[in-house]
């Protein structure tokens, strides 16, 4: 293979080990890589609770893994359970961000997570050591010394190739540096078996790699490029490049892709079975979408509503719930996409208990312009109009729960108690 | 030492014994202590609620922390925690140290 003409760059792909257990370990004084430490969220709607983190020995020692449920870890005197705090770990990751923009330039840092960034060294790791693994090495000394974090580093010539080496190599590391190049990809990854383990291959495509009769890297690399394309379309040539250690991103020039869309979901704390009291979180999440999207001057021309049942109250056809689209004259104003989302639901429910609700606007358009309907007085159209604009400003200005609907204060309401959450979980204390 | 004067003692006092209140509930079998942590990555001092429950599993809930790095402010900030809770205090990471206006040492 001739890699000549392929981009020749210095990437880092950078992540926290066990970011939220790490920091959890390092506010207490502890050292994230030797404390039995778990993150456990007991949102009222996590059921019993959920693990978001667990440290590399609560791993190790008791097998707890990320997405255990409280019940699957053990009631050991020996494990330490602290409640997550969103808050707290979005600025720890600034902090190491800003310790990253020392390494690099501005426009050369490309945070890929919460816990992930891609450096782009190719202009600037000469400045800091003579080799990439040194340079690797000062980055983590930096973050440990000043955050008291642990970090693993993927060093490669491009970004899938520091993707892979951080997942495949500096994990199972004792520096916790692992590094990829075109010379040695072959070596390092071809032997791989399970597929699954490989950065971009899921469950699925590895069932129909294994359907073709490819079992390992180095079958994938040897197959015929335009045969794999014709069998699973452009994923094919990308999974061959995959192979090879190739990747020609430029980070710099990735683009956002054109057709967004605004949408909401959660899971209830409960089973819904009351109709006022689903219809309820429905307002609330369209009232909290299509504030989103006016923050944005953009005007919807399609909703859709997704429903899941509970567990035992799934559709007689085993339906585990249901989702609907439909066109709307675009519009920014809530009671207008409430009032669509509303019949929607009414038109589909069969009265089947409910667990999760989802609300999406989507085909969007700038806003800015009200177009009037004829059949409406104009005067209430420019009025509730104006009304949307002031909540907005109510909430930017005082915070979500500065003022909420009197409904919300009812039986089944979620919005002021999910108003402090933080990705769904806990934020942390307030006036921290 | 320009941050000191903006950090009123009392108050800071009053949050954490505000969050101790609900969860200090007494419980059979039960060891509560408040864990105090001079954590040098963050130049502030972090207060947690241990709670032990006997045979179970340790929980630890974070009840403040006070962004300062003088051991007097804290010293203040504690004597009136201790004025509202005889909770055993717990001293992390501050070393072989002497309070500055007691002259005890820090344990």
């Amino acid at each position: 293979m001739d890699y000549t003409s392929e981009p020749h760059g210095m990437f880092l792909m950078i992540d926290n080990k066990s970011f939220y257990a790490s920091v959890e370990s390092v506010e207490r004084g502890l050292n994230p890589l030797e404390s039995v430490l778990v993150v456990m969220s007991e949102a009222d709607n996590t059921g019993s609770g959920l693990v978001l983190a667990a440290s590399p020995m609560a791993k190790r020692e008791f097998g707890i893994s990320n997405v255990s449920r409280q019940y699957e870890v053990p009631d050991d005197p020996r494990i330490l359970v602290v409640p997550p705090r969103m808050n707290l770990y979005i600025q720890k990751n600034l902090a190491i961000n800003r310790i990253f923009r020392r390494f690099v330039a501005d426009a050369d840092l490309f945070p890929y997570s919460i816990d992930e960034s891609i450096l782009d060294m190719t202009k600037s790791w000469r400045l800091f050591g003579s080799t990439p693994e040194e340079v690797a090495r000062r980055i983590q000394l930096t973050v440990r010394h000043e955050l008291g974090l642990y970090t693993t580093v993927g060093i490669g010539e491009n970004p899938v190739q520091a993707k892979l080496a951080l997942d495949l190599q500096a994990k199972h590391d004792k520096e916790l540096i692992g590094r990829l190049t075109y010379e040695s990809f072959a070596d390092e990854i071809w032997p791989i078996t399970d597929l699954e383990k490989v950065w971009s291959i899921g469950h699925r495509t590895a069932a129909h790699l294994n359907r073709l009769g490819i079992h390992s890297m180095e079958d994938l690399a040897h197959v015929d490029p335009y045969e794999l394309r014709h069998e699973m379309g452009l994923i094919g040539t990308q999974l061959f490049a995959l192979s090879w250690g190739i990747d020609r991103t430029k980070l710099r020039e990735v683009r956002p892709p054109k057709e967004k869309s605004w949408s909401n979901s959660q899971v209830l704390p409960r089973d819904y079975k009351v109709q006022r009291e689903i219809e309820l979180v429905i307002r609330e999440i369209g009232q909290q979408v299509t504030s989103r999207m006016r923050h944005h001057q953009q005007q919807a021309g399609s909703i859709s509503l997704f429903i899941g049942f509970a567990w035992d109250g799934q559709a007689d056809d085993g339906r585990g719930g249901m989702h609907h689209t439909h066109r709307i004259a675009p519009t920014d104003n809530a009671r207008t996409i409430i009032a669509e989302l509303l019949r929607l639901f009414r038109q589909y429910w069969e009265g089947q208990p409910v667990r999760n609700i989802g609300v999406g606007l989507a085909r969007l358009s700038v806003s800015g312009s009200l177009q009037l309907d004829i059949f409406q007085d104009p005067e209430r159209q420019l009025k509730n109009d104006r009304f949307d604009r002031v909540i907005d400003d109510l909430r930017d200005r005082f915070g979500k729960t500065a003022v909420v609907p009197a409904s919300s204060l009812m039986r089944g309401g979620t919005m002021i108690s999910r108003a402090a959450l933080v990705g769904g979980h806990n934020g942390g204390n307030s006036f921290d | 030492m320009g941050g000191i004067a903006l950090i009123d003692c009392r108050q800071e006092a009053a949050v954490i014994l505000t969050r101790l209140d609900p969860l200090f509930t007494k419980q059979w079998h039960c060891r509560y202590r408040i864990d105090v942590v001079n954590n040098q990555y963050g130049a502030e001092f972090n207060f947690f609620l241990d709670i032990r429950r006997k045979d179970h599993r340790e929980r630890s809930i974070p009840l403040h922390t006070v962004k300062t790095t003088d051991l007097e402010t804290l010293e203040r900030v504690i004597s009136a925690v201790q004025e509202g809770t005889q909770l055993t205090l717990n001293f992390i990471d501050f070393g072989q140290v002497r309070w500055p206006l007691s002259q005890r040492w820090i344990r």
